[in-house]
């Protein structure tokens, strides 16, 4: 990727999960050495296995949560790989697409 | 699968195992693993809740290979309910029926002996003789107590509040550690991190597939699932920002691996050239204990059974079955019984919001019996998760299911600040007490200096235990003279009116109390007064996060007692009256005391008319209630009626010796979700979670998916642990209280030393030798139609896998009766096995012309 409007190039990861595997998804982030993430609790939507509900009031840990990460090129392959093994075993939805951002010293 | 080749740099590429990939298959093999919550919020969870997407009976196999443990109720339990009546032939005959279309597919459903599920080390000691891995786990449990106890390393080397990780202490203190140089480790570890450590072990092994490393770091966890189950919950449950010890399974691992591959070097170098062993020398303790297992099973499997058929084997899961629909057809028998019309349409005395703990059917059951009281059942912490930072601690507590974490941050300001001060002198000089007691020099000089003091101190505690914990109290209200600390609900810190009108509606809503309110509304939490007990928070309010109940329980009184939350209500169409005041209360579950908190101030004279009388009443309930429950505790002497009873449960609850001060939730087995209506006037035995639902009022469900995924799954995990914890107490349970050593305040041992103990104490479910908890799968019946269930369940995956895995039993209620939701065939109608109804319990006789259908609604009292 070519730098545009003076940003760096990175990758943006985005998983959706449940809310129990929403901590292995994170081990598998910082084990690829990302140093921060944003998760989106209680998100809702509609996919191969019908309607899935936002906020359930009393559990967060059965409702989805989205969770997405950046990082260097370098360390998305190991990251997508990690990720794949993670939900080869469990439900939950994986999309990665190239981004830019303007402090990437954030990234590293 | 293999590892995807990966590129090592320079243009070489290598089989290896990259960190994010390590770091997945380890939650991945974790999933058998139970969890284990430390003692000062001992949750009763279900073991097998990771792998709910397994068919029960399959789940069930699974642990039997891992652990070696038994999935069911014995043979011998089950043949004695046979010979009692508890299990009837018609009963086994309705089993066969429902197993011919339930029973799992497959021949590893039930029981498999998988073998297979070896780590290297046990291989090896299987096929050499050795015992690698059974000193593995002495290695590993020294060190990770040493460390969850800050004794790892040198005093001084350790920051305290530092929350290092277990393997990073372990590599700086395994350095000067001369066992571990026998046993192969090098003096300093070269992996830069645990998960490092963890991979390059994996390559050691010659491990090459993601299967084969499943194997290998299941088998690994499976060595000490005590410590893994703490591990998980530190890496999958507790907060992040906890300040003690850090101990995740990718820690565990790492250490565990590294003994492994250093003692399996060796042991390879030095048997070069020599013959295999026929057989191990020192099995190790998990794998016979799975051998063990293996082989009862097909011993089991071989006995043939008086009962029944005559010619078939014993079937656990076929006696299980039975055994749990003898129950069913009891307990919907009873609530298919006529209801009594109710004799009044004033307004109800008072209306009592209870926990939907089963111990609170009881107290309801002897209050609504003694006075005009209307009582519903909702979660302890009454819809609000809140943080609260208590006056004088540093420490938060939690109060909300686990399930959920706290979105409210309350603080707690005390009554006079002098009071605050000589609080927390008080509480700090009994946490330095606590601490010089356990400690290895400190506590011969504490009994040197103060032995004198102590003595006859202990002497009073352990010869008139009520006295002491009499003179304790009055010494500390003597001392501190300060009435219950200010939870603030006002002000900059304080959650927004808003918010806090939302966590009104949503309770009031959930429990159908939306009008009809009385002068007189009370929430009342329950907690439990023991002495001496390291599982004493066990005994205290699940849904505050085993916590006791009063300080969610005063709350929910606050917030609807506040003028601003109730303008928000009102329009919100939720109308609470001016006249009516809302009340805290806690019910002591060991002494069936109820404290009344809050005896608000300038209420007017009609309300504190009717605290009086409500006081007097839940004293007399009370007091009936632990008389009926005295009957049934271990070594309580006959005659317990009157007031003798209530002297009873208070004197075991006091005294420090006692192992069994109340039975808790044992003999648990029912989950219902239904107006008052359905249950009132029924004895059901302290047996059942009684969760009020207005079917009327929620035609979208949305109410009845939140019961069924927040409160019911509570309900299963409390249900799953005294099951597990009943049926195999060596795999699943905590062991005998007596034997206790508390390791570090997060678990126990039972003895000196090994792994950690998962689950419930023996005393909790066993009344000697024989189990007084009876095993079952919690049973779930709902007053809604069958639609409204079935698309809640629909769009719940948890609920899909509970439902049809056949871990709990779900039966509906509507208009023409009940239904039992199957798997196979929808919703068949209920039907009794016809010698099975009997001894319904009812309290006292439905004369004939009371006799009515049943109500669709709340009683509603005015």
């Amino acid at each position: 990727m070519d730098e545009r409007w003076g940003l760096t190039p990175m990758v943006k990861v985005e998983v959706v999960v449940g809310g129990e595997d929403s901590a292995a998804v994170t081990d598998v982030f910082k084990a690829a050495g990302a140093v921060g993430f944003t998760a989106v609790t209680n998100v809702s939507g509609f996919g191969h296995a019908g309607y899935h509900q936002g906020r359930l009031a009393f559990n967060d840990k059965n409702g989805l949560v989205l969770l997405m990460v950046v990082l260097p090129e370098e360390g998305a392959a190991d990251l997508v790989a990690g990720l794949r093994t993670l939900l080869d075993r469990r439900p939950g939805v994986l999309f990665v697409s190239d981004t830019y951002v303007s402090r990437p010293g954030y990234f590293r | 699968m293999d590892p995807q080749p990966v590129d090592g740099g320079g243009g070489v590429t290598t089989h290896e195992w990259s960190p994010p990939r390590v770091a997945a298959l380890i939650d991945e093999a974790a999933r058998p693993i139970p969890l284990l919550w430390p003692l000062s919020t001992a949750i009763a969870a279900n073991p097998l809740w990771d792998v709910r997407d397994r068919h029960w009976a399959s789940a069930v196999g699974l642990a039997g290979e891992l652990f070696g443990a038994s999935g069911y109720p014995s043979q011998e339990l089950m043949i004695e309910a046979h010979r009692a009546g508890r299990i009837t032939d018609a009963d086994l005959a309705a089993a066969d029926r429902l197993l011919l279309e339930l029973r799992p597919e497959g021949p590893s459903a039930d029981q498999s002996g998988n073998l297979e599920r070896l780590s290297a080390a046990e291989a090896h000691d299987r096929l050499h003789g050795t015992d690698l891995a059974a000193r593995t786990d002495r290695e590993v449990a020294k060190w990770a107590a040493a460390h969850l106890g800050g004794r790892a390393e040198p005093p001084g080397a350790r920051l305290e509040g530092n929350a290092e990780g277990f393997y990073p202490v372990w590599v700086r203190a395994v350095a000067a550690d001369r066992t571990a140089r026998r046993l192969g480790l090098p003096a300093s570890v070269t992996h830069s991190s645990a998960v490092a450590t963890v991979a390059a072990a994996l390559a050691e092994l010659g491990v090459t597939s993601e299967d084969a490393a499943l194997v290998e770091l299941t088998g690994q966890l499976a060595r000490l699932p005590g410590f893994a189950a703490y591990a998980k919950w530190r890496s999958r449950w507790a907060a992040p920002d906890r300040n003690d010890p850090g101990f995740d399974l990718t820690d565990f691992l790492a250490v565990r691996l590294a003994y492994d591959t250093a003692a399996l070097a060796a042991a390879r170098a030095a048997s070069e050239g020599l013959p295999t062993a026929a057989a191990p020398r020192h099995p190790a303790p998990a794998a016979a204990r799975r051998a063990e297992g293996l082989r009862g099973d097909v011993e089991e499997a071989g006995v043939q059974m008086s009962a029944g058929s005559g010619t078939d084997r014993f079937d656990p899961l076929r006696w299980l079955t039975a055994y749990e629909l003898h129950y069913r057809d009891r307990l919907l028998a009873t609530l298919d019984q006529p209801r009594p019309r109710p004799t009044s349409s004033a307004p109800a005395a008072a209306q009592l919001v209870f926990c939907i703990d089963v111990r609170s059917e009881g107290i309801r059951r002897h209050l609504e019996a003694v006075g005009d009281y209307e009582t519903f059942g909702f979660a302890g912490f009454f819809g609000v998760p809140a943080r609260v930072v208590r006056a004088g601690s540093d420490e938060p507590l939690d109060l909300c299911p686990v399930l959920i974490r706290p979105t409210v941050s309350i603080p707690e300001e005390p009554d006079r600040r002098a009071a605050l001060d000589t609080d927390r002198d008080l509480t700090a000089a009994g946490r330095s007490l606590v601490a010089a007691r356990k400690g290895p020099v400190a506590s011969f000089a504490l009994a040197e200096a103060a032995g004198y003091a102590l003595g006859p101190l202990s002497a009073l505690r352990s010869g008139a235990p009520r006295a002491f914990q009499a003179l304790r109290r009055f010494l500390r209200a003597r001392a501190v003279a300060s009435g219950e600390p200010v939870l603030v609900l006002d002000g900059p810190d304080a959650p927004g009116d808003g918010e806090q009108a939302l966590y009104a509606e949503t309770a009031l809503r959930s429990m159908g109390l939306t009008d009809g309110f009385a002068r007189l509304v009370v929430f009342c939490g329950h907690g439990s007064t023991t002495e001496n007990n390291p599982y004493g928070s066990a005994l205290d309010c699940g849904a505050c996060g085993a916590a006791r109940g009063a300080t969610s329980a005063r709350i929910a009184a606050a917030i609807c007692n506040r003028p601003a939350v109730r303008a928000l209500l009102a329009e919100r169409g939720l109308t609470i009256p001016e006249a009516t005041v809302f009340v805290a209360a806690e019910h002591d579950t060991a002494t069936d005391a109820v404290t009344v908190f809050d005896p608000v101030r300038d209420v007017t004279p009609d309300v504190r008319h009717r605290l009086g009388r409500l006081e007097a009443d839940l004293a007399q309930a009370g007091a009936a209630l632990a008389a009926e429950r005295a009957a049934s505790l271990p070594g309580a002497p006959g005659g317990l009626g009157g007031g003798r009873g209530r002297s009873h449960v208070a004197t075991r609850s006091a005294d420090w010796a006692q192992v069994q001060p109340e039975w808790g939730l044992a003999r648990c087995a029912a989950f219902i979700v239904a107006a008052r209506s359905l249950t009132l006037g029924r004895d059901l035995e302290r047996r059942a979670f009684l969760h009020s639902y207005d079917r009327a009022g929620d035609a979208d469900g949305a109410v009845l998916e939140t019961v069924l995924t927040g409160p019911m799954v509570v309900a299963q995990w409390i249900s799953a642990a005294y099951y597990f914890s009943t049926v195999d107490p060596d795999v699943f349970g905590a062991g005998d209280k007596v034997a206790h050593n508390v390791v570090a305040g997060v678990a126990v041992y039972q003895g000196a030393g090994g792994d950690l103990r998962v689950g419930l104490p023996r005393q909790a479910v066993f009344d000697g030798d024989r189990p007084y908890h009876e095993p079952m799968r919690l049973l779930v019946v709902v007053d809604a139609p069958r639609s409204r269930i079935d698309s809640v369940v629909d769009r719940n995956q948890v609920l899909g896998d509970l439902i049809d895995g056949q871990w709990i039993h779900l039966a509906a209620r509507d208009e023409d009766g009940f239904w039992l939701r199957s798997p196979g065939s929808g919703w068949p109608r209920w039907q009794a096995a016809a010698d099975a109804v009997d001894a319904i319990a009812a309290v006292g006789p439905v004369p004939p012309g009371d006799a009515h259908p049943p109500q669709k609604e709340v009683i509603t009292r005015g």
